[in-house]
């Protein structure tokens, strides 16, 4: 190439990324609105039937026990129909912010955290839904999380507890083990299940993206540490690697790590098969397992002998102010929030209501069993749940490592401390 | 040179292309490069609400999650996510080159050698998202092809889940990688070799030449064009390497797989923070130009020849 014609090239090139970048420039300029969400509109309901989705984390069994409930709200509301789309709540938090700032929203009625649902209230994305129901009809507490001001973001469906270890009766008749009453009845349990022929660990681990590694370091902490322990993380006014915190992890979890009592984590619901099918004798987990379960009859658990607190925690729902059925949605977030309440407790779900007008009578009859156990212990929010952000997703994936390699505690605390969000 | 002369006329039909490409290719480059300096890009519309400066770029050399040189130091996981990227690189790159053009040769002359090609180019063909559930799924200790494979050599003792562990998380997505992107590699090996002329093997033959030979001194030589853009568009696929990670262990445990497509992913989609984002995404092509620019040199050279 000679180089008069290297210069045209050149020149060319040059003009051309100019010109580009001030029409982009102009375009976006013209184009993009400042990101204002659209105010909310009313519609009126329509003769014409629509089509509602809601988002929520429920699949296989879990999700048949909410369809039943959607099925009763579009029995009871013929001119809306309601279609169900799995997301977890994980995968929603990467999904949601550039579709909000992009003025769309996947769904109508979406279930997501508390916190998460306060803040991107408080940015301007979800209905203000203040006023669809009386707070004073719920558990008292329950719209502290989704409330901002005078403003109510989310509303409340069921709640679930993470309560302890469950067990099948028939495996503990069978191999003559008793639910222990003390720690070294817990530890000479564990050991006896190890010696079991084809146990493969005594409590399976779950995982997924982490929290089920969690909840059981949870209920250890309000074990040991106390109920005010979990408050007092959660608000961080005790570090993670304060002294008293290590010590629950160094003589309490990181030993029955290295006995091997845990196994490593492996696909919470392959989990959930696994032990039930004996290869596993115990496993951590929300009292939504009793839905995932061939006989739920056949289910025990017990908490860490002396706990005196039970994590509690509610699925939130909330509208986002992009949808096209602002009437629709709310009506049926108001539906969900209540009546539909007593629709999901009285199902295989696993869930407790939330709404003091569904009484434990309308619960599913394992359920009311749980109700019983645990209404004397103190009900606890959800440690990472109430912490969220990316500290969320570092406490899941911290402890992952911690379950594999228990020896990097001091790692793991300092990490969760340095991270922890400041206020 | 009237082959670069611009005629008023025919550059005009470059004109549609060539404005969808300002738009959609060159404006968000350049924005996405304004936006790592915190500038916005688009009056009355506030992406970052930092005032102008480095400190997106200062901010992300000294995240332990983009270079940990205590890691480094120890030679323990994780070393941050651009020394992830480089052991990738510094793996992948060889073993893919190496299996593409042994498969390629050997699947040349066998029997049903097209069939088992089109087996290995399955790889390819599947979303790498699904690719990342099956390296997953590959190295779980009951369920993994690796670890029955394992067993059945007489090494029992490497039996574990692979993926979840900090020393062999990294190492597992690498080598799923080399097995996800062999089926490219030998496609274009195969092209590559059935483009030689058999005149010149035969004539090498003849010459008595063996195998070694025939492989080192004619065959590697004239795959020199297709090994240049089997080395490039690998560099470039290890770079910006992302679904397989995020799919497998979301960079995991304790950030001990995380590489930069994936930070730059959880600074926007996690934590909305867009200008740190942009700042990781420029860091990325800044490493990636380098390897584009020696691609097309050496492809513009080659041609030239």
């Amino acid at each position: 190439m000679s180089t008069t014609a290297s210069s045209k090239l050149l020149v060319a090139v040059a003009i051309s990324l100019i010109v580009g970048i001030l029409i982009g420039y102009g375009i976006g300029y013209f184009t993009i609105s400042p990101q204002q969400p659209s105010p909310t509109t009313t519609t009126q309901t329509p003769t014409e039937k629509v089509t509602l989705t809601v988002i929520g984390p429920w699949a296989g069994a879990e999700m048949k026990a909410f369809q039943q409930v959607l099925n009763k709200f579009m029995e009871e509301y013929p001119n809306i129909r309601v279609e169900y789309r799995i997301y977890r709540a994980e995968d929603l938090a990467s999904i949601l912010p550039p579709q909000f700032e992009a003025g769309m929203a996947p769904g109508d009625v979406i279930f997501m955290w508390g916190w998460w649902i306060k803040e991107y209230g408080d940015k301007g994305y979800l209905m203000d839904l203040s006023g669809l129901v009386n707070p004073d009809e719920y558990i008292k507490g329950i719209f502290d999380p989704v409330k901002s001001g005078n403003k109510i973001y989310g509303l409340p469906f069921t709640a679930w507890a993470k309560p302890g270890f469950w067990y099948r009766k028939s495996f503990f008749q069978q191999h003559n083990l008793s639910v222990p009453k003390t720690w070294d009845e817990f530890l000479q349990l564990l050991d006896k299940i190890k010696q079991i022929p084809g146990i493969k660990a005594p409590i399976v681990t779950g995982d997924s993206v982490g929290w089920p590694i969690s909840d059981v370091v949870e209920h250890f902490i309000i074990t040991f540490g106390g109920p005010d322990m979990q408050l007092k993380l959660i608000k961080g006014e005790i570090k993670f690697n304060d002294p008293r915190v290590k010590q629950i992890f160094q003589n309490y979890i990181i030993p029955l790590i290295k006995k091997g009592y845990f196994s490593p984590p492996i696909e919470w619901t392959k989990a959930v098969e696994e032990w039930w099918s004996g290869k596993y004798a115990l496993y951590f987990m929300g009292t939504w397992i009793t839905g995932m379960v061939d006989d739920p009859n056949d289910l025990g658990f017990f908490p860490l002998p002396g706990c005196k607190g039970v994590v509690m925690g509610t699925d939130y729902l909330f509208v986002p102010k992009f949808t096209k059925h602002p009437q629709e949605a709310k009506l049926l977030a108001k539906w969900l929030a209540t009546e539909g309440q007593r629709v999901h407790v009285g199902t295989h779900a696993g869930k407790f209501a939330t709404w003091l007008k569904v009484s434990i009578k309308d619960h599913w009859a394992p359920m009311r069993m749980v109700y019983q156990k645990i209404k004397t212990m103190t009900p606890l929010p959800d440690l990472d749940d109430s912490i969220g952000g990316e500290w969320q997703k570092l406490f899941w994936d911290q402890l992952k490592l911690l379950w594999v390699d228990p020896d990097k505690l001091d790692d793991v605390l300092n990490t969760l401390t340095v991270n922890f969000p400041s206020k | 040179m009237s082959m670069y002369r611009l005629n008023p006329i025919r550059s005009s039909f470059l004109i549609p292309a060539l404005i969808l490409i300002l738009i959609f290719v060159v404006y968000p480059i350049f924005a996405t490069i304004m936006i790592s300096f915190n500038i916005n890009v688009v009056p009355g519309v506030d992406i970052t609400n930092k005032p102008p400066s480095l400190y997106n770029y200062y901010k992300v050399v000294t995240d332990e999650r983009f270079i940990n040189l205590e890691g480094i130091k120890t030679h323990t996981f994780p070393m941050g996510a651009i020394v992830h990227n480089i052991i990738w690189l510094a793996i992948h790159l060889p073993l893919t080159l190496i299996i593409g053009i042994l498969f390629a040769v050997y699947l040349q002359y066998v029997k049903g050698g097209s069939i088992i090609r089109s087996f290995i180019f399955i790889g390819m063909v599947i979303p790498m998202i699904v690719g990342g559930l099956l390296i997953s799924f590959s190295f779980d200790k009951d369920l993994g092809v690796v670890n029955i494979l394992l067993k059945a050599v007489g090494l029992g003792s490497f039996v574990k889940t692979w993926t979840i562990y900090p020393d062999t998380a990294l190492f597992s997505l690498i080598l799923g990688s080399v097995w996800l992107w062999s089926g490219f590699t030998v496609t274009m090996y195969s092209a590559g070799l059935s483009s030689i002329p058999r005149e010149v093997i035969e004539a090498a033959i003849v010459d008595g030449a063996d195998f070694k030979t025939i492989l080192f001194k004619v065959i590697i030589p004239l795959l020199k064009p297709v090994t240049l853009t089997v080395v490039a568009m690998t560099i470039l696929w290890d770079l910006k390497i992302f679904d397989i990670v995020y799919a497998a262990t979301q960079g995991g445990p304790g950030g001990a797989s995380t590489v930069l497509a994936l930070l730059m992913y959880e600074y926007f989609a996690r934590l909305g923070d867009y200008a740190m984002s942009a700042t990781v995404a420029t860091i990325l092509t800044i490493i990636i130009i380098p390897v584009v620019v020696l691609w097309i040199k050496a492809t513009l050279h080659g041609e030239r020849k």
